[in-house]
């Protein structure tokens, strides 16, 4: 029972991260078609600059949070402005629109990457914070995993409060809803867009600095997030930030149960398994009916 | 159009087939890395620049030829090794075909890309489950002569049968699916047949290619043949090139093997800047490729001909 306990709550405590990387990710493409898939690189982005400031200006993670979402929302606003919205503007097919700006996802990969490589080299880092173990129902856990899970479910439900009570909000689901509808009773895409896609670069350097108080930290370290986090989209359906929530929860103990009872090295076929089942049988997700 | 393109090809493989004599080493290997991405650029764009489902799939068809390769190259002849590696490539492509294929845009991108990574997990996981070691050494393998010849017969062919599938009805069916799928469904073309096929006879070359490459290495392992940049790459030369176009992708194999040799060793990470630039000006500003440079100048030329 107690092995249970523990499986089951570490695995939250890691799909609380994985919903909150795919949450941004999946807002992204549910508004603009974008599916992002340099998203890990702004994840990595944020643990890094998370451990400079914690290195360098002695600041703690969540007193750099604020700083690091604004920075990251800026740098969405850019990227959009460099790469999206002439894509937008030249290619009102849809299709071709998703096709083409995933490949840009892809080129802005490369560049983040390299870029990061460059800049802090190949080494895995890490810092001290909130080591200490906190035990709950008997079971042993360190605090900086805890306080991570909870900032998560913090930022990941109060996005969700924004978008269901706020007039924002209600923009945002208007257009996700029906984009000629919400250009009909004036609402402004062209300020939205960029603004939404800077949402979602800003929770996944959230998502970061949470990772890098858990975890040592690497420029490689974005993409398998990438990758998990489109694996939660496709459970919790594309488009459907709730459903990313969800999906996110699930997929962390699916995997901690999952290997728990095969093997560690089995880990990403399970995962990339439990992907395309969901892909090829349920597009839309498993909480659609 | 075709015979000219036809006799294009020739003179060109003519050419290329006599470089291991002419050139040394260095300069050889360079030109088997750039038949190489012409192979699977055009075999990528056979499929996936006519019917517009954009694949990130060809690294597991590669892989797939090159341990295909690594298995049986001991002990099966040389050709049979490469039709082996082309047909399993081939056979995989189309049973995930069948299973992927009718989904499009976004969704089809990331399946290719999660099925090459399912296979090469699962290839791991195979061989330290069945033969203990995740890398293979290749103690046999035929010339580097010999290789390259493989190398550019297989890039020659996928040249050749793009020509031809061009102007064939196959060829149009997969436009047709590219402009509007529902349409062409609507007049009488077997969609899901014709992808299927599409999707398998673009892996065969891929897989081919991954075959006859694998014996360069002389050691082999999943995370080298499975890579995902091979994929990639793949894509970038292709769209860089001009996804409908013949000769944009000959012509962006060549800068882009050249780009590598000269970039990658020295500064490998400003290479990978350049190559992400690259692709994200070019999805920006060349939808056509560079093949719709000389495209629009000829249309502006023959008015009447474009149409």
């Amino acid at each position: 029972m107690r092995l249970w306990i523990e499986l089951v709550v570490s695995g939250l405590i890691t799909g609380g991260i994985y919903a909150l990387v795919a949450m941004g990710l999946n807002l992204q493409y549910g508004l603009m078609r974008i599916l992002n898939v340099s998203h890990g690189e702004f994840l990595m982005l944020g643990a890094y600059l998370t451990y400079w400031a914690y290195l360098v200006m002695h600041l703690s993670p969540f007193v750099f949070l604020p700083p690091l979402l604004v920075g990251l929302f800026v740098v969405g606003l850019v990227v959009h402005r460099l790469c999206f919205r002439r894509l937008a503007e030249t290619t009102p097919e849809v299709e071709a629109f998703e096709a083409r700006s995933l490949l840009v996802g892809f080129g802005l990969m490369f560049v983040v990457q390299n870029v990061a490589l460059l800049v802090w080299g190949a080494d895995l880092r890490g810092y001290q914070y909130l080591a200490g173990t906190v035990s709950i129902a008997g079971v042993g856990f360190t605090a900086n995993r805890l306080v991570a899970f909870a900032a998560a479910l913090v930022l990941g439900l109060g996005l969700i409060a924004v978008l269901r009570a706020t007039l924002l909000g209600r923009a945002v689901r208007a257009m996700m809803q029906s984009p000629t509808g919400a250009l009909l009773v004036g609402i402004d895409v062209r300020r939205l867009h960029p603004a939404v896609f800077g949402v979602g670069l800003a929770l996944a350097g959230a998502a970061g600095a949470l990772l890098s108080m858990v975890f040592e930290i690497s420029p490689s370290m974005g993409e398998p997030y990438t990758v998990t986090a489109l694996i939660v989209i496709a459970l919790g359906g594309f488009g459907s930030v709730t459903g990313s929530l969800l999906g996110g929860l699930l997929l962390g103990v699916v995997e901690a149960i999952g290997m728990h009872l095969t093997s560690p090295s089995l880990k990403m076929v399970l995962s990339y398994g439990v992907f395309m089942l969901v892909l090829i049988t349920r597009p839309n997700g498993l909480f659609v009916r | 159009m075709a015979r000219r393109g036809l006799a294009a090809v020739a003179g060109g493989a003519a050419v290329a087939a006599a470089l291991p004599w002419l050139l040394d080493d260095f300069l050889v290997s360079l030109a088997l890395s750039c038949l190489m991405y012409v192979a699977l650029a055009t075999s990528w764009a056979m499929f996936s620049g006519a019917t517009r489902y954009v694949s990130l799939g060809t690294s597991a068809f590669f892989g797939l030829g090159a341990y295909v390769s690594a298995w049986t190259v001991a002990a099966a002849p040389w050709p049979v090794v490469i039709a082996g590696g082309a047909l399993i490539a081939a056979a995989f492509a189309g049973l995930a075909g069948l299973a992927i294929l009718h989904l499009r845009g976004t969704y089809f991108a990331v399946l290719t890309f999660g099925m090459s990574e399912l296979t090469r997990h699962a290839v791991t996981y195979g061989e330290k489950q069945y033969a203990g070691t995740v890398g293979r050494v290749l103690t046999v393998a035929p010339s580097s002569r010999t290789v390259y010849l493989t190398v550019l017969a297989i890039a020659v062919a996928a040249v050749g049968v793009a020509v031809v599938v061009r102007g064939s009805r196959f060829g149009l069916a997969l436009i047709g699916i590219g402009a509007d799928e529902q349409r062409a469904q609507t007049l009488g073309v077997p969609t899901r047949r014709v992808k299927v096929a599409g999707f398998a006879l673009s892996a065969a070359f891929a897989g081919a290619a991954g075959a006859a490459m694998a014996v360069r290495w002389t050691y082999i392992d999943p995370t080298a043949v499975f890579n995902p940049f091979i994929g990639l790459q793949t894509v970038l030369i292709a769209i860089v090139g001009g996804p409908l176009s013949l000769t944009g992708p000959l012509l962006a194999a060549l800068v882009f093997s050249l780009l590598a040799e000269f970039l990658r060793l020295q500064f490998p990470y400003a290479y990978l800047i350049a190559l992400g630039i690259l692709l994200i000006v070019a999805v920006l500003y060349l939808p056509q490729g560079l093949a719709g440079l000389w495209q629009t100048r000829a249309r502006a030329e023959r008015p009447t001909a474009a149409r």
